[in-house]
């Protein structure tokens, strides 16, 4: 497969190209790699230093509080099952409904793609949505976290077309292997289209995981809420409004120090970060002509 | 095309279809609400038994925001012994602060109210709007019944009013909170005092810069950190205006309110901000520094003082110290920061700028307490809170367990930050601070004594915005650009893009863009309350 | 519409009879196809379309205590207030300017990247980069925005100080209003571009291996086969993409605005969205936002009808 790219040209293409990711690679992660260090520096070395890799002292404390409580950690498990869980309602309102409305001679197609479209533009708004859960008595259940996000219309749009790009003959011969269109659903069309699933079990994986705004309004209970509520919390406790907590006793409440916010993003993010390399073998290619030949 | 007609004549009937759904819906939704309202009542019920036989406690439920990502449970010790003092029985709906707007909104319009709720911004429109659509208690004459609330202040009663009506008790805070600080070890190698006028404030700021006061030999110095506000940038600029004798947003002149930047005073104050950044005395990045970062310069040796708090002063003398201490350097003085209120004016005068004196407001709305007994059993609930021992219990919690008392007055909280937020502090969220904080404190600091000491005489000398408990029509509509018509401006002066003709320009522009309308409405709110 | 099924390449095109069977039959035959659609099609009434009474509020002043029943109704005056501001039309300039700019200079930025990533060979090198690309999406905003203060501010920001070494100047990155836009896009591109390419790369996995091989017989070379191969495989996806965008084009990403906004470049900074917000803390303004929000849509709609017809008249599928 590589053979081809033996020329001059195509050798320094190559040179340049690994240049240029390499370059762009690392001005991605190292604003990162300053978070990290932050997260294990002391609060002083943070206020001198402006931007450093390697800690001089290096200290687990900031860690040390984050974990030192249950909240954190019962929070993270909240995360962890709505991500996991509300992904997987997320994979199969979407997969369903891209596949018949991939299908260009059903019936009705245009007026629901056209009511998709016009969701996306057009939205109700904060409160009306609240009252639909509230009067669906979703509040206070870690499903209001999963079925007002269900399917995201941008999502359901690329799928479709992803589906509706798979070669017709494929499915005709499934067809004529006696699949139904569950079967042809499942055994022909989703192995095809692992690279796209993959892509979107990661968007919606993540866009589950950096949530917050749905659980400060549908839940009330401290318990259930997940880790991007009490991430907020600390990294935009600010001076200003940590000072106006208390200025009857000044000392009281004090703003948290800049590690552990650090540390914060850290326990935040790296989580997440796990799952890309999970998915990551979807993307390889080759996968659609394997299944063509087998 | 006739295909795509016919559909668009589709999704306009389907539209019809939904929204008539979702008027149904919608009228079913205020319709459940109704029945919730029953449902309220027959929670009201115990309270109304409860008076008969005043043994059963006070179910309360209590929407507060909380700071941290800890927070005192229902049961917890320090509740459960708080729940025991008052005779109720709360449930708290802790919101994370950050978002305490959005859901407060939310609460608002989805009908299931607490029977304690925190107000944050008693001017905010949601909350005006329901205060005149008769959603909350009125308590303006209940509160002389109770001994403690009875004494608050009518300063702050008149700043977070509504009309002039109380419609919640005001979480009191020092007014006299505003204050300059800076670093002591420098204006002692600088050979200087503290600063006591205007022009002493510039030669220290000065002496800062030129003097070497950290004793490296570079020029690597300067005086005064402003950072950039996401309000604006004015905390620092509006003391200084104050000094100079400028009025606190409106000014009397005739019996007429006149907005400030009207008074040459104010013209002066700006002249003197530009002469600071011209002679680089102030950090040359001030309109857009990160607020995160403000203490940074003095901690670091960069810079000299800031305008802002009183209080953090201490806050950044304990930086100073970490920071020594981290860098294994010399750590032998007490203390670096030192602190004052305000310098005195070209009047001869002090003139300190004053904060709101409170931080939002604990109201009772209608719709879940349903009985002037009960509004009576809550208010002595929220006036016992001011008793010293409950302060002290909802700041520190249980003697013993949260803290060590030293003597009568002071004690020493334990160093278990963990078990201070999982239990403690949150709690004082709902304590009103009235008529002033009073429980025990946690042992003081020369510093601390010191900034209590400021923040006490600062009183004496606030200037206050008579405009302050006013609601502004034009100032809902257009305030924001009205307030950046200025704020750009005096920015660009002092940076020297504009110059005093470019400053006059944005003040008719300020007029004709709806200022006048505003000075014009502001006068008559001014004259209907003073008749 | 029919232009589009018309196209040799549909599912259809090889029944032409489908389209003269009757409804009843089609429902019939399809309905398996429809219980598919069931659960979707459910989502959006009820999550969807049901709050959508919500797009009144704009001609009300809907206040949430008060409710939808009881507040006042006011027509258009939010429009009205809007379109009579001032300051409209500098904040369409800005709002279009920074649109545009966005999509000139960011929406290609990862559909570049996905292409040099494509032509990597070294799986391991790829999966690195990949993986170090991602990763500034899940920094939030408001770290990165102070993480921009701490390298471009003339007060020892490290690109200042290194600028000053070599040229004795220093540049107002942060307050110079012509740095503005660019400092925004270049923002932009670092947090959002290598978590764009995972849909393109995605598609790039589609592309059958067998389609570089001919070409490399045919004795293209290595821009030839991007070119003729790898860019046709992933065009339609960035029809879809640009499509939707445009529905978007006065969506300007609140929070990064508001953070790096500041008196000195707010003539060009301010736009629809950190407007709205800075109404929304005196006003409260739900209906004032919702109008604006309505204007958005109307706008946002007509581009996307309008790229999406222009994008068949290209013969690209478009979204339907």
């Amino acid at each position: 497969m590589a053979k081809q790219y033996r020329t001059a040209a195509g050798a320094t293409f190559d040179v340049a190209n690994y240049i240029v990711l390499t370059l762009f690679g690392l001005a991605a992660v190292l604003p990162f790699v300053y978070v990290i260090a932050g997260s294990f520096a002391s609060d002083a070395e943070l206020t001198q230093r402006a931007v450093f890799f390697i800690p001089k002292t290096f200290t687990l404390a900031a860690y040390e509080f984050i974990f030192s409580t249950g909240t954190i950690v019962k929070s993270i498990g909240v995360s962890i099952y709505v991500t996991v869980i509300g992904t997987l309602v997320n994979l199969f309102f979407t997969v369903t409904m891209a596949y018949s409305l991939a299908k260009r001679g059903l019936y009705g197609r245009n007026l629901v793609l056209n009511l998709v479209i016009f969701s996306m533009l057009f939205g109700g708004g904060m409160i009306p949505t609240y009252l639909v859960v509230k009067e669906l008595h979703l509040l206070d259940s870690l499903w209001a976290l999963m079925l007002p996000g269900a399917i995201s219309a941008f999502n359901l749009i690329i799928v479709k077309n992803f589906f509706q790009e798979i070669p017709k003959e494929i499915e005709e011969a499934g067809r004529i292997d006696g699949c139904s269109e569950l079967g042809l659903l499942w055994r022909i069309v989703m192995p095809l289209s692992m690279p796209v699933l993959a892509t979107f079990t990661l968007f919606y994986a993540v866009g589950h995981w950096n949530d917050f705004f749905a659980a400060l309004l549908y839940i009330n209970d401290p318990e259930k809420w997940p880790l991007q509520v009490m991430l907020r919390q600390i990294v935009l406790l600010s001076q200003a409004a940590a000072g106006d907590l208390n200025s009857m006793d000044p000392n009281f409440v004090k703003p948290p120090d800049q590690s552990i916010k650090m540390a914060v993003i850290v326990v935040g993010t790296i989580p997440i970060l796990c799952v890309y390399p999970f998915l990551q073998k979807h993307f390889a290619k080759g996968v659609l002509l394997g299944s063509v030949k087998g | 095309m006739k295909k795509k007609k016919k559909q668009a004549k589709r999704v306009s009937t389907f539209l019809i279809l939904s929204t008539v759904c979702a008027a149904a819906l919608a009228g079913c939704s205020s319709g459940s609400g109704g029945s919730e309202g029953a449902s309220g009542d027959s929670s009201a019920a115990p309270s109304a038994i409860a008076s008969a036989e005043a043994e059963k406690p006070l179910k309360l439920n209590i929407m507060l925001p909380i700071f941290k990502t800890n927070y005192p449970k229902d049961d917890s010790p320090v509740a459960a012994e708080l729940e025991k003092l008052t005779n109720t029985d709360i449930h708290f709906e802790w919101v994370p602060n950050a978002s305490y707007g959005d859901k407060f909104n939310i609460t608002l319009a989805s009908g299931n109210l607490p029977k304690i709720i925190y107000v944050p911004d008693s001017k905010g429109p949601s909350f005006v709007s329901a205060v005149k659509s008769g959603a909350f208690w009125d308590l303006t004459d209940k509160l002389k019944n109770y001994p403690n609330l009875s004494q608050a202040s009518e300063v702050i009663l008149n700043n977070s009013s509504i009309n002039g009506k109380t419609y919640g008790i005001y979480r009191g805070r020092e007014l006299g909170r505003n204050g300059v600080y800076y670093r002591q070890d420098w204006l002692e190698k600088v050979g200087l005092q503290q600063p006591k006028t205007i022009d002493d404030f510039y030669n220290m700021l000065k002496a800062f810069k030129e003097k070497d006061p950290d004793g490296n030999g570079k020029d690597d110095t300067y005086g005064l950190v402003m950072v950039k506000w996401t309000a604006g940038w004015g905390a620092g600029f509006d003391q200084i205006k104050l000094w100079f004798g400028a009025p606190n947003v409106w000014g009397e002149k005739d019996g007429k309110l006149v907005p400030e930047f009207e008074y040459d005073e104010y013209f002066e104050a700006l002249k003197f901000m530009k002469k600071l950044y011209d002679e680089k005395l102030v950090n040359q990045d001030f309109a857009v520094m990160d607020s995160a970062k403000w203490t940074d310069p003095l901690v670091n040796g960069q810079a000299g003082a800031i305008i802002d708090v009183v209080d953090g002063a201490a806050r950044a003398d304990d930086k100073i110290h970490a920071a020594l201490k981290d860098a294994g350097k010399d750590d032998s003085r007490e203390q670096y920061v030192d602190v004052f209120g305000a310098v005195t004016g070209p009047d001869g005068q002090i003139h300190t700028l004053p904060t709101s004196g409170f931080a939002g407001l604990l109201a009772i709305p209608k719709s879940s307490v349903k009985s002037e007994e009960e509004v009576d059993r809550i208010l002595k609930f929220l006036d016992q809170l001011n008793e010293p021992d409950l302060q002290t219990l909802t700041s520190f919690g249980l003697e013993g367990k949260h803290y060590k008392k030293i003597d009568d007055k002071t004690l020493e909280r334990s160093s278990d930050s963990v078990l201070l937020e999982s239990e403690v502090e949150g709690l004082n969220q709902m304590v009103p601070y009235i008529p002033e904080g009073k429980g025990l404190q946690v042992a003081q600091t020369p510093l601390r004594l010191k900034q209590t000491e400021v923040q006490l005489k600062n009183r004496d000398t606030i200037v206050a915005n008579p405009a302050e408990p006013f609601i502004s029509e034009v100032y809902a509509q257009k305030g924001q650009q009205l307030g950046n018509i200025i704020n750009d401006a005096r920015i660009k002066f002092i940076v020297g893009q504009i110059d005093e003709k470019g400053w006059r320009d944005a003040i008719e522009l300020w007029k004709k863009s709806g200022g006048d309308d505003y000075v014009k409405e502001i006068n008559e709110l001014y004259a209907a309350s003073k008749s | 519409m029919e232009q589009a099924t018309a196209q040799g390449n549909l599912p259809q095109a090889s029944k032409p009879a489908v389209y003269r069977t009757s409804i009843a039959a089609r429902l019939r035959r399809d309905k398996w196809l429809y219980l598919l659609l069931l659960p979707g099609l459910l989502y959006f009434l009820i999550f969807k379309y049901v709050p959508m009474w919500g797009v009144l509020l704009a001609f009300q002043n809907y206040q949430p205590f008060t409710g939808f029943w009881k507040s006042e109704w006011v027509g258009f005056e939010h429009f009205r207030l809007f379109f009579e501001n001032p300051e409209f039309y500098m904040l369409l300039r800005n709002t279009l300017l920074l649109s545009f700019y966005n999509l000139i200079f960011f929406f290609p930025a990862p559909i570049i990247l996905a292409l040099l990533l494509n032509e990597v060979r070294l799986a391991f090198f790829k999966r690195t980069i990949q993986t170090m690309i991602y990763v500034p999406h899940f920094i939030s905003m408001v770290i990165v925005a102070s993480l921009t203060y701490v390298f471009l501010t003339t007060e020892g920001g490290t690109v200042n100080e290194l600028l000053f070494q070599y040229t004795g100047n220093k540049i107002q990155f942060l307050s110079d209003p012509s740095w503005f836009r660019p400092m925004i896009i270049l923002q932009t591109i670092w947090k959002e571009c290598g978590w764009g390419t995972i849909i393109f790369l995605a598609a790039l996995a589609a592309v059958d291996v067998e389609q570089y091989e001919a070409a490399t017989i045919d004795g293209a070379n290595r821009w030839r086969q991007i070119w003729h191969v790898t860019l046709p495989a992933i065009r339609s996806t960035i029809v879809i993409l640009l499509i939707l965008r445009m529905g978007s084009v006065l969506d300007n990403g609140f929070e990064q605005i508001y953070l790096m906004l500041n008196p000195l470049n707010r003539t060009v900074g301010e736009v629809f969205d950190t407007y709205v917000y800075a109404m929304g803390i005196t006003q409260g303004a739900f209906s004032y936002s919702t109008a604006v929000g309505l204007f958005k849509s109307i706008v946002g709609v007509t581009l996307v009808l309008g790229t999406n017809w222009l994008a068949k008249k290209f013969g690209e599928s478009g979204l339907y």
